[in-house]
């Protein structure tokens, strides 16, 4: 065997090249979470929703359901469990309904209950405020609730701890059976817990739901089911079923493309040649997308294994293609010269125009579609120059083997023969589509929702147990920025008194704040100043009682308890830290992040029938500093909106660039419109399909329509080529073919994917590719020299 | 909403206040039991709780004054109180107290309202299960739901229709240990009296005089 490929400098460069590519993509940090698929929020409403996607506590909670047996057993079950999970370390708090927890809670509560009670004011302390106070105690006396406060009785006749426990109370509790949260609908007990990770954090997240499954084995025999939901819960079966649905891909790919592969050059080491574009594209996709994003996205490697059927393309091409243009004449090794003088320069303007549809998604706000474009662009590059400098080396003379290419060149050369003659029935049904997608209402109504790869069933079960939970449906909240947690909290108090009013008016049912459970510093000195001195106090509690059911004789711990609470500090957040109460705090309150603002939650409880809009929402709370009403379907939907409205503006500006590179190559304005035609033909049926198969179409059906414009351009100038230099035998059209249908059976294979995100892109390039070639064939190929199939014969004989 | 990334946004459910605190709801609910309603005599004899239930059962709404008195072990006096209740079936009852001062208790169905002056707030009626089954107590019997009553007491029926006696003892062992017992005096479909016996001793007495005549059957 000849050495001299030893010597090549081209071949260093690129060993050198891929063990950097290698080391990269080893030390790469691979996610596979939602969040590489939210913009740079463009609006404030849109920035607190994601500062919640992100490290909201919304994000940490887990729901679980314990499904089946009697209720004695779930309450049972679920009191075990929640003391499993507390002990385990892996949660703030864990929450089933039993209220043993809030013991140590209450007794905090309690010594601060002058600070936090609502009722609390200067009107509280007064003669008739004391009356008014001991007579709501009075009534409660000699039932249930009665024999609870009486422990407390003399230390807390006004009440101030019911009315505590009134205000943190929220009005659509779940339900209680046995003790705990019970289902209303179905036989299943309730639990929230709350992770100590952050959300985002997928492996400790995913350490989470483990620590629970492992848990409850002790329960499934007890004829119990587990059932888990949350966000966290979803992003981790989420990246389990990326990874599941990336390797599968891979493979199948992989294995799709020796079997084609092998047909075409019926050699294994061709085969081995031409998959090192493919690989040297992927890794330095990795690589690039590594160095530039820091992570790189599950979809973006899922999306990745695309790469490999366009850039066996490349090698496809030059395998079959490098050939002396004379065998006789030319000596041994010298086909890829001829392949570098004659092919090259086509590839080299395929790559350049493909890249161009890709630059456009570089430069998305969305981490996403960016990420997709980078590896697009460092692969495909990747893949070109490994073909053009490595293989050259290898492979001087193309490949040995035929396989099946003689039978499959000639059955395209007599497609590619026919096919003009079908060039004006496809021409009017490309007009007929076009008329008929004018009057249709637009496909584009994708949601936010089309990426997700969450199943539909595992989004029920998550909308059965926040039911259950009575968890206020996220449709409407009211976020509120302030610089630090006092005024935060102040913020919240004065929202809070606007949201009042409609609560008196039955317009609200109630809403959640973290004033509720923290007022502000400003407002627990407030309370601190109406508390009287001990010898005032007793002399109006005197006046108060005198005539009433309770003595004021009795009333000295009250007036001693009252007299220590004068001069606490007032409370803050991390003073709640390790109560129940904290749990609930940070899910409404959330510190600012790396200098940012902090950010209030109040969650809406709507009647059943909400006569309550966003509208009259803004209206009440008009004027108050750095309130915002979200309505987060619409904020997501808007968010979609923006990001499909960049990405056809990206898509807009990459084809531009495409047709401009076109243009520059083919130096004629009646040859571009000739090559055009077929492309903007492709993308018109494509869409029309789409639509009348009922496809709501999103941002990944637009780069797919893009991937099509810049695979089909391909074609398009390879049937230009064949038309202005007539040249074309058997081999060069089997490439053409081969190339097409890598590309048609990567992308069909993409189209099976389980995330809707990777299957979106496949369903539109699968066809769309086929389409290009065969409408390119229809509209460019040489129509009038029949004769082409009978040259063809000849050359390649 | 079929959109996940909601999923990851609504508000997660408060934890439950202390029992204790939800109690205040059961207090005003277990003073009000009771309805004095009109219906059509039914023959004297051994009485089954079907046959009371059902006579219950025909009586659609009904209008009614109350007095109740409350024994309490911290206090040496009796608390009294008075107003007037009022039941619509199958699920609205209400009870307003008017003196020492004006209070109202209003259920209708699974949601609870209390108001108290310019006061108030609306729970769920089963997420507080001692309120729940003393809402039960009063509303199963004037609506004749044996399924409600059984769900939440073991029943003991004694005496005739003429003078009845329904005695509730709470099912569950944690409402047990603050509900001993709730005992229904009852004369025809007419509540005469609902008695509370706490399991701390403490006991209330809540006599019931009819009003409005019910628009029976």
């Amino acid at each position: 065997m000849n050495r001299r490929w030893l010597r090549q400098p081209a071949l260093w460069a690129w060993l050198a090249l891929m063990l950097l590519a290698l080391g990269l993509a080893w030390r790469a940090s691979y996610v596979a979470d939602l969040s590489a698929f939210l913009p740079r929020a463009p609006s404030g409403e849109q920035r607190v929703l994601l500062e919640q996607l992100k490290r909201g506590g919304t994000a940490r909670v887990m729901l679980i359901g314990l499904r089946g047996a009697d209720a004695t057993t779930r309450a049972e079950a679920s009191r075990t469990l929640a003391a499993g999970l507390r002990a385990s370390g892996h949660f703030d708090a864990v929450h089933n309904g039993d209220h043993t927890a809030w013991q140590q809670a209450g007794r905090f509560l309690l010594d601060h209950r002058y600070l936090l009670s609502p009722a609390v004011d200067a009107e509280r302390f007064t003669v008739n405020g004391l009356r008014d106070g001991l007579a709501d105690t009075a009534s409660l006396l000699g039932t249930p609730a009665g024999s609870m406060i009486k422990p407390l009785l003399w230390r807390d006749p006004t009440g101030e701890t019911v009315r505590m426990a009134e205000a943190m109370m929220p009005a659509s509790a779940p339900r209680i059976e046995a003790g705990v949260w019970m289902s209303r609908q179905q036989p299943r007990a309730l639990l929230v817990a709350t992770t100590r990770a952050e959300g985002a954090d997928l492996d400790a997240q995913a350490a989470a739901v483990a620590e629970v499954r492992r848990a409850f084995v002790p329960l499934a025999g007890r004829g119990l089911q587990l059932e888990l939901s949350g966000p966290g819960v979803m992003s981790v079966e989420a990246r389990g079923q990326i990874q599941a649905e990336v390797e599968r891909l891979a493979t199948i790919d992989t294995v799709a493309m020796v079997a084609l592969l092998l047909l075409a050059f019926g050699s294994l080491a061709a085969v081995g040649i031409a998959l090192l574009p493919v690989a040297s594209g992927v890794l330095a996709g990795i690589a690039a997308v590594s160095l530039g994003f820091g992570e790189v996205h599950g979809i973006t490697l899922g999306f990745g294994t695309t790469l490999i059927g366009e850039a066996v393309d490349y090698a496809i091409y030059y395998l079959i293609q490098a050939r002396p243009a004379d065998p006789a004449a030319a000596p041994a090794g010298q086909g890829h010269l001829h392949w570098r003088h004659h092919s090259w320069p086509t590839v080299r303007l395929g790559l350049w125009t493909s890249m161009a549809g890709f630059a456009a998604l570089a430069f998305s706000g969305f981490a996403g579609l960016a990420q997709l474009g980078v590896f697009s662009l460092a692969g495909l590059a990747a893949a070109a120059l490994t073909t053009r400098h490595l293989l050259p080396c290898l492979a001087p003379d193309g490949a040995a083997g035929l396989g099946l290419r003689r039978p499959l060149g000639r059955a395209v050369a007599r497609a590619a023969a026919a096919l003009p003659r079908w060039r004006w029935p496809l021409a009017a049904l490309t007009v007929a589509a076009l008329a008929w997608l004018a009057l249709q209402p637009s496909a584009w109504r994708g949601t936010l929702a089309s990426l997700s790869p969450v199943a539909p069933a595992a989004l029920q079960l998550d909308a059965s147990l926040r039911a259950d939970l009575g968890a206020s449906e996220a449709g409407t909240l009211i976020a509120i920025e302030a610089p630090d947690e006092a005024t935060a909290l102040e913020r919240a108090e004065q929202a809070g008194r606007r949201l009042d009013a409609l609560v008196a008016d039955g317009r609200l049912l109630g809403y959640e704040s973290p004033a509720k459970l923290l007022p502000s510093p400003a407002t627990q000195r407030a309370r601190q100043r109406a508390l009287p001195n001990a010898d005032t106090l007793r002399a109006r509690l005197a006046e108060a009682a005198e005539g009433g059911p309770l003595p004021a004789a009795r009333m000295q711990p009250f007036i001693d308890d009252v007299q220590a609470q004068r001069r606490l500090p007032p409370l803050t957040r991390a003073s709640l830290a390790g109560t129940p109460l904290d749990s609930a705090l940070q899910a409404q309150l959330l510190p600012g992040h790396a200098g940012g603002p902090w950010t209030v939650l109040l969650h809406l409880q709507l009647p059943p029938q909400p006569t309550l809009d966003g509208t009259s929402l803004r209206a009440a709370l008009a004027g108050l500093p750095d309130t915002r009403v979200v309505q987060i379907q619409a904020e997501l939907d808007g968010l979609y909106r923006h990001y499909l409205r960049e990405a056809q503006w990206q898509a807009g500006l990459g084809a531009l660039a495409v047709l401009l590179l076109l243009g520059a190559h083919l130096r004629s304005l009646r040859r571009l419109l000739a090559v055009t035609l077929p492309l903007a033909a492709s993308v018109a049926l494509l869409l029309a399909g789409l639509t009348a198969a009922g496809v709501p179409l999103g941002v990944l059906h637009l780069v797919g329509l893009l991937l099509v414009v810049a695979v089909g351009s391909n074609y398009a100038l390879f049937f230009d080529h064949l038309r202005h230099t007539g040249e074309a035998d058997a081999e060069t059209l089997a490439s053409l073919m081969m190339a097409n249908l890598t590309t048609v059976v990567s992308f069909g294979v993409l189209a099976t994917a389980g995330v809707p995100a990777l299957a979106g892109i496949g369903l539109v390039v699968a066809p769309g590719a086929l389409l290009a070639l065969v409408l390119a064939a229809a509209f460019i190929a040489p129509s009038r020299e029949v004769p082409a199939a009978a040259r063809v014969g000849q050359s390649a004989r | 909403m079929t959109d996940p990334l909601p999923r990851i946004l609504p508000s997660r459910p408060e934890p439950a206040a202390p029992a204790c605190w939800r109690r205040r709801l059961l207090a005003a609910v277990g003073l009000a039991a009771g309805l004095a309603l009109c219906a059509p005599a039914l023959a004297a004899g051994e009485l089954s709780l079907a046959q009371l239930m059902q006579a219950l059962a025909q009586v659609k709404s009904g209008e009614a004054r109350f007095v109740e008195k409350r024994r309490v072990g911290e206090l040496q006096t009796t608390l009294e109180s008075s107003g007037r209740l009022s039941f619509q079936a199958p699920d609205v009852f209400v009870r307003e107290t008017l003196k020492p001062r004006q209070e109202r208790l209003a259920v209708t169905g699974n949601h609870v309202t209390m108001s108290q002056g310019s006061r108030s707030r609306t729970l769920a009626l089963d997420s507080a299960p001692e309120a729940e089954a003393i809402v039960e107590a009063v509303r199963g019997t004037l609506t004749g739901n044996a399924a409600a009553l059984q769900r939440h007491f073991i029943p003991g029926l004694s005496g005739t229709l003429e003078r009845w006696t329904l005695e509730l003892e709470p099912r569950e062992p944690r409402l047990r240990g603050q509900v001993a017992r709730v005992t229904v005096l009852g004369q025809q479909a007419q509540l005469r009296e609902v008695r509370i016996l706490l399991a701390d001793g403490d006991s209330s007495v809540m006599q019931i005089e009819t009003l409005a005549p019910g628009t029976g059957r």
